[in-house]
C-alpha cells in the first residue's frame, strides 16, 4: 500500500537514494493513517499535533513500540535524510526532535517499564573545553529511539569523564562530539587516555561533530566516525556487533 | 610585462590585499587567532590570562608577527570578550584550553532583555583588547597591520540567548529574531568602533551563520543586510569570519561590502573563489584540525600552495588554532607563500 497521507507522501520525495527509498517505503507503507500524520507533523515540527497524536495513538491501543517505529522513527528517518543532503539544517532539525521528544514523553515510560533488551549501552559526551550539545543530543535522542541505553556525561567532559562513565555503566561505545576545530584534538586524547588505562580494548569509540571528518577520526585513532545523527545509529549499532564478535574471538 | 613590486611592509602588504591593490607577495593574515601554548611559554603569557590582562595580551598577539612572520598582529585571541562583558556565564578554562561561554546558562530571553552595559567599554575583558591595541600600535606603528575583532549579532546570539534557544527562535518567531539581531548590532558596532578608536587598522567579524547549523538563505534573511550596515558604519577594512561549509553563501556575502571573507577548509579555494566572483576578497583557508595540529610541514605547504593557485589573496589558518598547534606547521605558511612568489611571480 502506498502512503497515503498526503504531505507525508510529498515529503517522501526528498528520499531520493534508491536503497533508502526502499527501506523508508517498506517502513511506511501499510501503516496506519494516524501514524503517517504523526509521522508528517513532526517533520514539519508541529510538536503540539505530535503530542496529540501520541496521546490518541496510545488510547486507540497502538503499542509504545508502534508509536515509535511507524510514527516518530519513520518521521526522523525523514529528517535525518534531509539534514544529511543539506535540503533542511539544524532549526529545522531541533523542531522536529522538539516534536519527536513530545511523543517521546508519553511512551519512554512504557518503553522502560518493559524490560526488552537493550540494542547496546553507550556513554555520550560532548569533549573538554567544548559546551556545544545540540549534536550530542540530538544523536542521544536518536539512539536511544533506537532501542540503546545512553549515559549523558555532558559537555566539557575530560578523558577521565567518559572512562569513569564508561567504566560505571560497562558501556560497549563510546560517543564523543565536539563544535569546535579548537577543541577536536580533546579526541585524541581521551582515545590515548583509554589506551593509557588499559581500557581500550573494552569499548569501541565513535566521534563526530560538525567539523570532524573519517580523515581526523582516523587520525585520532577513533573505531568509527558518524556524519549525522542518523549516521550515529548504524554506526553505534555496527560497534556493539563488532565489540561483540571481538570478545568471542 | 607588470612591473616588479618593492617590498612591501607587513601592513601595507595587509592593507594592499584588503583593497584588491597588488602585492609584492600575498600576505599571511590573522583574523581569528594564531596563539600556541609554546608561544604563551615564550613571552610568559598563558592563558587565561592573556586574554584578560593587556600586557600579556599584546606580548603574546606581537609573537603572531615577531616569532611566525606573519603579517598582521591580532589581539583578540577568542570569541567571548563582549559577552564577558554582558554578563555571561564565563569558564575561562587553563592553559592548553580555549575560554568559553556557558551557553547553557543564557542570560537573556528576548530582544526586550538586551540592554548595553554603560561601563561596557571599560569592562576589563573589553578593556583588555582595546588596551592591547594601544600598546601594538605604539610598539609596532605601522610596521604591521593590527587586527581588531569584533563579534557579530549571530555569534553574540548565541552567547547571550544560548544556541539552540536562539535557532529554535529563528523558526518559531523570526520578526523576534530579528529584532534580537538589530538589538545585538549595536554592540559589535559599539566594540568595533572602540577598537579602531585604540588604532586598529582591520577589524575581523565574526558571526558564525555556518553551513554546519544554518542555510545560506538564512543568512541573506537574517543577515546580509546586517552586514552592510556593520560594514557602512565602521570605517576600516573588514574581515566576516564564518566557519564551516559556507560556498552557498557566498554569493550574499560578496555583497556586503566588506572587503573579505574569511573562510574554512571545508569550501574548496577554486569554487569559493568563483563563488564570490571577484567582489569580495578570500582569506583563508588552511585546515586547523588535521593539517596544521596533526600532520606536518609538507601537507602545510600543499595547502597553501592550493589557495594561492586559486587566487586566494590572503593567506591564513581557517579559524583559531588549536593551542598545542605546532610551530613549524605555522612557519611554514610563510614560507611556502615565499617560494610560491619566487616559483610563479607576483601575480
Amino acid at each position: 500500500m502506498p502512503i497515503t497521507h498526503e504531505g507525508l507522501a510529498r515529503e517522501f520525495e526528498f528520499v531520493t537514494n534508491p536503497g533508502e527509498q526502499k527501506h523508508i517505503s517498506e517502513a511506511i507503507d501499510g501503516t496506519a493513517p494516524i501514524m503517517q500524520e504523526m509521522a508528517y507533523e513532526l517533520i514539519v515540527g508541529n510538536n503540539a499535533d505530535v503530542d496529540r497524536l501520541t496521546q490518541e495513538a496510545l488510547t486507540e491501543g497502538f503499542t509504545a513500540n508502534q508509536v515509535l517505529d511507524d510514527g516518530l522513527l519513520n518521521g526522523m528517518a525523514i529528517v535525518g535524510v534531509k539534514f544529511r543532503d543539506n535540503l533542511i539544517f539544524v532549526p529545522e532539525v531541533l523542531v522536529a526532535a522538539r516534536a519527536m521528544k513530545a511523543g517521546m514523553t508519553h511512551i519512554e515510560p512504557i518503553l522502560s517499564a518493559s524490560g526488552a533488551e537493550p540494542a547496546g549501552t553507550v556513554v555520550m559526551g560532548t569533549v573538554k573545553g567544548d559546551l556545544h550539545d545540540i549534536g550530542k543530543n540530538l544523536c542521544i535522542m536518536m539512539l536511544r529511539g533506537a532501542g540503546f541505553v545512553v549515559h549523558d556525561i555532558g559537555v566539557d567532559s575530560s578523558p577521565e569523564d567518559f572512562i569513569d562513565a564508561a567504566e560505571e555503566h560497562e558501556a560497549e561505545v563510546v560517543g564523543m562530539s565536539a563544535l569546535l576545530t579548537t577543541t577536536m584534538p580533546n579526541m585524541g586524547r581521551t582515545i590515548a587516555t583509554f589506551e593509557d588505562m588499559g581500557m581500550r580494548d573494552e569499548v569501541r569509540i565513535m566521534v563526530g561533530g560538525a567539523p570532524v571528518t573519517q580523515d581526523f577520526a582516523d587520525e585520532m585513532g577513533a573505531d568509527a566516525y558518524g556524519d549525522n545523527a542518523v549516521d550515529a545509529v548504524d554506526k553505534a549499532k555496527d560497534l556493539v556487533k563488532l565489540l561483540a564478535e571481538l570478545k568471542s574471538s | 610585462m607588470a612591473p616588479v613590486i618593492e617590498k612591501m611592509t607587513s601592513r601595507e602588504r595587509t592593507m594592499a590585499a584588503l583593497a584588491g591593490e597588488p602585492v609584492d607577495r600575498p600576505p599571511v593574515c590573522t583574523p581569528t587567532n594564531v596563539a600556541t601554548v609554546e608561544l604563551m611559554d615564550l613571552v610568559d603569557a598563558p592563558f587565561p590570562e592573556a586574554n584578560r590582562d593587556a600586557e600579556m595580551n599584546a606580548r603574546l598577539a606581537a609573537t603572531a608577527y615577531t616569532e611566525l612572520g606573519f603579517d598582521t598582529i591580532a589581539p583578540y585571541f577568542s570569541i567571548i570578550q563582549e559577552s564577558s562583558a554582558l554578563g555571561c556565564d564565563m569558564q575561562w578554562e587553563q592553559k592548553d584550553n580555549w575560554p568559553t561561554v556557558r551557553m547553557s546558562n543564557p542570560i537573556w530571553k528576548s530582544s526586550s532583555d538586551v540592554k548595553i552595559p554603560s561601563d561596557f567599554l571599560e569592562h576589563k575583558d573589553t578593556r583588555a583588547i582595546t588596551d592591547s591595541i594601544r600598546i601594538l600600535k605604539q610598539e609596532f606603528g605601522d610596521e604591521v597591520a593590527i587586527v581588531g575583532k569584533t563579534m557579530g549579532p549571530w555569534t553574540l546570539a548565541y552567547h547571550v540567548f544560548g544556541v539552540e534557544p536562539f535557532l529554535l527562535g529563528t523558526v518559531d518567531d523570526p520578526a523576534e529574531t530579528m529584532k534580537s539581531l538589530e538589538a545585538l548590532k549595536a554592540i559589535t558596532i559599539l566594540y568595533g568602533q572602540a577598537q579602531i578608536d585604540a588604532g586598529a587598522d582591520v577589524l575581523t567579524i565574526p558571526d558564525h551563520a555556518t553551513g554546519d547549523l544554518v542555510s545560506g538563505e538564512y543568512y541573506r534573511r537574517f543577515l546580509m543586510e546586517m552586514h552592510q550596515e556593520i560594514e557602512e558604519e565602521l570605517d576600516v577594512p573588514l574581515m566576516l569570519h564564518i566557519c564551516g561549509a559556507t560556498v552557498d553563501r557566498m554569493p550574499y556575502i560578496a555583497q556586503t561590502g566588506m572587503a573579505a571573507f574569511h573562510f574554512d577548509s571545508k569550501n574548496d579555494p577554486v569554487e569559493a573563489m568563483a563563488a564570490v566572483d571577484g567582489k569580495i576578497r578570500l582569506v583563508g583557508n588552511i585546515n586547523n584540525p588535521t593539517t596544521l595540529y596533526a600532520r606536518g610541514p609538507e601537507e602545510v605547504r600543499s595547502e597553501v600552495n592550493a589557495a594561492l593557485d586559486a587566487g586566494v589573496q590572503l593567506i591564513a589558518p581557517e579559524c583559531a588554532i588549536p593551542l598545542k598547534t605546532k610551530l613549524e606547521n605555522l612557519l611554514e605558511i610563510p614560507t611556502a607563500i615565499e617560494d610560491w612568489v619566487a616559483e610563479r611571480g607576483q601575480n
